[in-house]
């Protein structure tokens, strides 16, 4: 009963949200308050924002995600091309090479969710062209973050985790990234509003979410074949500390909840770009924060610094 | 294998282009060119279209799992609304829940029974007085006809093991996903549209989970692998029965290149998308084609009744 009235609740103030959009949108710019998990996508680009602003955004995660899984596939990053005129430096830790899989298995999953982040990061520098705009080149990215990243999460005392060297550290690797950029596509897609341009923002919302579900399926198979729960524990802190950034929006995985989603409703969670940039700077803090974390120099693009 | 795959990706990145060049007006025709003929899809036509599809899921789920339907549930799940009458669910005789050995894979299914059952009543109620009741469903004769129709054999049963029910469940979530991911455009409501992406992506993280597990208890056999490939290229086949584009990859190992020009990386498919890594999109047209078995009157397979609401 109690999750009846909930749901009645909360459908009651989607309608009033209908109702009075454009209020609410003007309260989110003004105030910028965090959006409720769930529903997302009812919010408003800042005015100046256009489609390409908000798909130069998602290149630049795109480039993080395409660096992070083709040096883990390959030991290598992107190609200068597919970097774009300009691009930054990425920034690796020492003695890189692909991640030893050993007999994990894992290596076709990380061949398959490199291409595919590779296939994204082309497919959006197109689009962005497509649309009469131009494609921000890959900004300066660090991929030793992690190590800092783990401490920040009391995975580790000193700043020691690299994802590349092994199958289960790259696991908590991937786990990094997945779940952020279904929430950062499913907060963008109301920012769209070009249709065509929205499906295909649709489309990679899925594909990120097939990427999460696997990763998280392998934390959760790995963890019981062993009989070892230290990943899913490590993950579970990741995905606390993401929380603490990003304005909640995560579950915890256990065998019987791999699906990141609100509670509630079983409806994928959303965020809002603030909340996006505060995980990948890896910094809490409100406003003005520019840059750090994977990106230490910011984000290329209009959309580079929190305004909440 | 390398060059049927080639094949394969080259008629997808043609069909590809084939529909960005025709752009919206031909999604548009496409999507009206089916039984559902109303002149303007509302934001509630779509909701309810979805709500059909997600009692199927649900019912698929809370059966494999749970053993009832979810109006049996202990909490029930209403599948008779607004004063309609729910139709019935044929189930096999003497109907018993999956016999699940593996633990995981018994999460798994509960897991995923409870969430199809929560987007069940999120779209009653985001619907209201609006929503449709359960059309009449099939989750006996539907299997054996579809796994007919796809070579696998006479008969097939969801529920009679771990690896059957997981085969069960690949023949749903992949076709979720493209269900809102063509639906998406057809929605007005920015409110609307973010809970149907928020929907697309649980789909998704539901058909990554069940390609994840299938491939670990397939362990390289291909047994199950090559199940999914016939089930994949059914799907294909109901959606477009000239046979082009193919708009479904079932589960197995392609060579990609990564950032090399050309590069010989094994790859497991396990995410369902086309040559931009862009998850496929389905118009309601052709999705209702494959639930129904491309029945010409959109009844038939696991709808033997057809759909509720406008879009049937």
């Amino acid at each position: 009963m109690e999750k009846v009235n909930e749901l009645i609740r909360k459908a009651v103030s989607r309608r009033t949200f209908l109702a009075g959009a454009g209020t609410a949108a003007a309260t989110l710019l003004a105030g910028c308050s965090s959006t409720s998990s769930g529903g997302g996508g009812g919010t408003t680009p800042p005015p100046g924002i256009t489609d390409n602003d908000i798909l130069n955004f998602a290149l630049n995660l795109e480039y993080l995600e395409a660096e992070f899984y083709l040096y883990a596939a390959t030991g290598k990053g992107l190609s200068s091309a597919d970097a774009g005129t300009g691009a930054g430096t990425t920034t690796v830790p020492g003695s890189i090479a692909a991640v030893p899989w050993g007999t994990s298995g894992f290596a076709q999953y990380a061949n398959e969710i490199a291409q595919d982040e590779v296939n994204h990061v082309r497919f959006i520098q197109k689009a962005i062209t497509s649309n009469g705009g131009t494609p921000v080149a890959r900004p300066n990215i660090d991929l030793t973050f992690f190590a800092p990243l783990a401490v920040a999460a009391g995975i580790t005392t000193t700043p020691t985790f690299n994802p590349f060297l092994s199958p289960q550290a790259f696991l908590i690797g991937a786990f990094v990234f997945e779940d952020v950029g279904v929430t950062a596509y499913h907060g963008a897609a109301g920012l769209l509003t070009n249709a065509t341009i929205l499906g295909a923002a649709a489309g990679i919302l899925g594909v990120e979410a097939y990427h999460a579900a696997a990763i998280r399926t392998l934390l959760v198979g790995t963890a019981a074949q062993a009989n070892d729960q230290t990943y899913v524990k490590i993950a579970n802190q990741v995905s606390a500390l993401r929380g603490t950034l990003g304005g909640g929006n995560e579950t915890t995985l256990t065998t019987g909840s791999i699906v990141a989603a609100d509670t509630t409703n079983a409806i994928a969670f959303s965020r809002t770009t603030d909340q996006v940039l505060h995980i990948v700077y890896g910094a809490a803090g409100g406003a003005g924060l520019t840059k750090g974390g994977f990106f230490p120099n910011g984000l290329n693009g209009k959309i580079t610094a929190t305004a909440s | 294998m390398a060059t049927q795959e080639t094949k394969q990706l080259d008629e997808i990145i043609s069909s590809r282009r084939a529909m960005m060049l025709m752009g919206g007006t031909a999604l548009a025709s496409i999507m009206l060119s089916g039984k559902a003929q109303a002149a303007t899809l509302t934001d509630n036509d779509v909701l309810n279209f979805a709500l059909n599809l997600e009692y199927l899921e649900a019912q698929f789920y809370n059966l494999a799992a749970f053993g009832v339907t979810i109006d049996k549930l202990t909490t029930p799940i209403p599948v008779a609304v607004n004063g309609g009458t729910a139709g019935n669910v044929t189930l096999k005789p003497a109907f018993t829940k999956v016999p699940f050995s593996n633990p995981l894979i018994s999460a798994y299914a509960a897991e995923t029974a409870v969430e199809e059952g929560k987007h069940v009543t999120f779209l009653q109620s985001a619907l209201g007085s609006s929503a449709v009741s359960m059309p009449k469903l099939d989750l006996y004769n539907s299997f054996n006809t579809l796994a007919n129709a796809a070579g696998i054999g006479p008969a097939f049963d969801p529920f009679a093991s771990d690896a059957f029910f997981l085969i069960g469940a690949y023949i749903f979530e992949d076709v979720g996903v493209t269900a809102y991911h063509g639906a998406a455009g057809a929605i007005q409501s920015k409110a609307t549209l973010g809970a149907a992406a928020g929907i697309l992506a649980v789909e998704a993280y539901h058909a990554g989970l069940i390609r994840t597990a299938i491939n670990a208890l397939d362990a390289g056999s291909g047994t199950l692998a090559g199940l999914t490939q016939k089930i994949s290229a059914t799907r294909s086949k109901l959606a477009n029965p000239s046979g082009t584009p193919v708009d479904d990859i079932g589960l197995t190992t392609v060579n990609v290149s990564l950032n090399a020009s050309s590069g010989s990386f094994a790859a497991t498919t396990f995410v369902d998308a086309d040559a931009n890594s862009i998850a496929f999109s389905r118009t309601p047209a052709q999705i209702l084609s494959i639930v129904t078995g491309g029945a010409t009157n959109n009844q038939g397979v696991f709808f033997p009744a057809g759909l509720n609401g406008t879009i049937k």
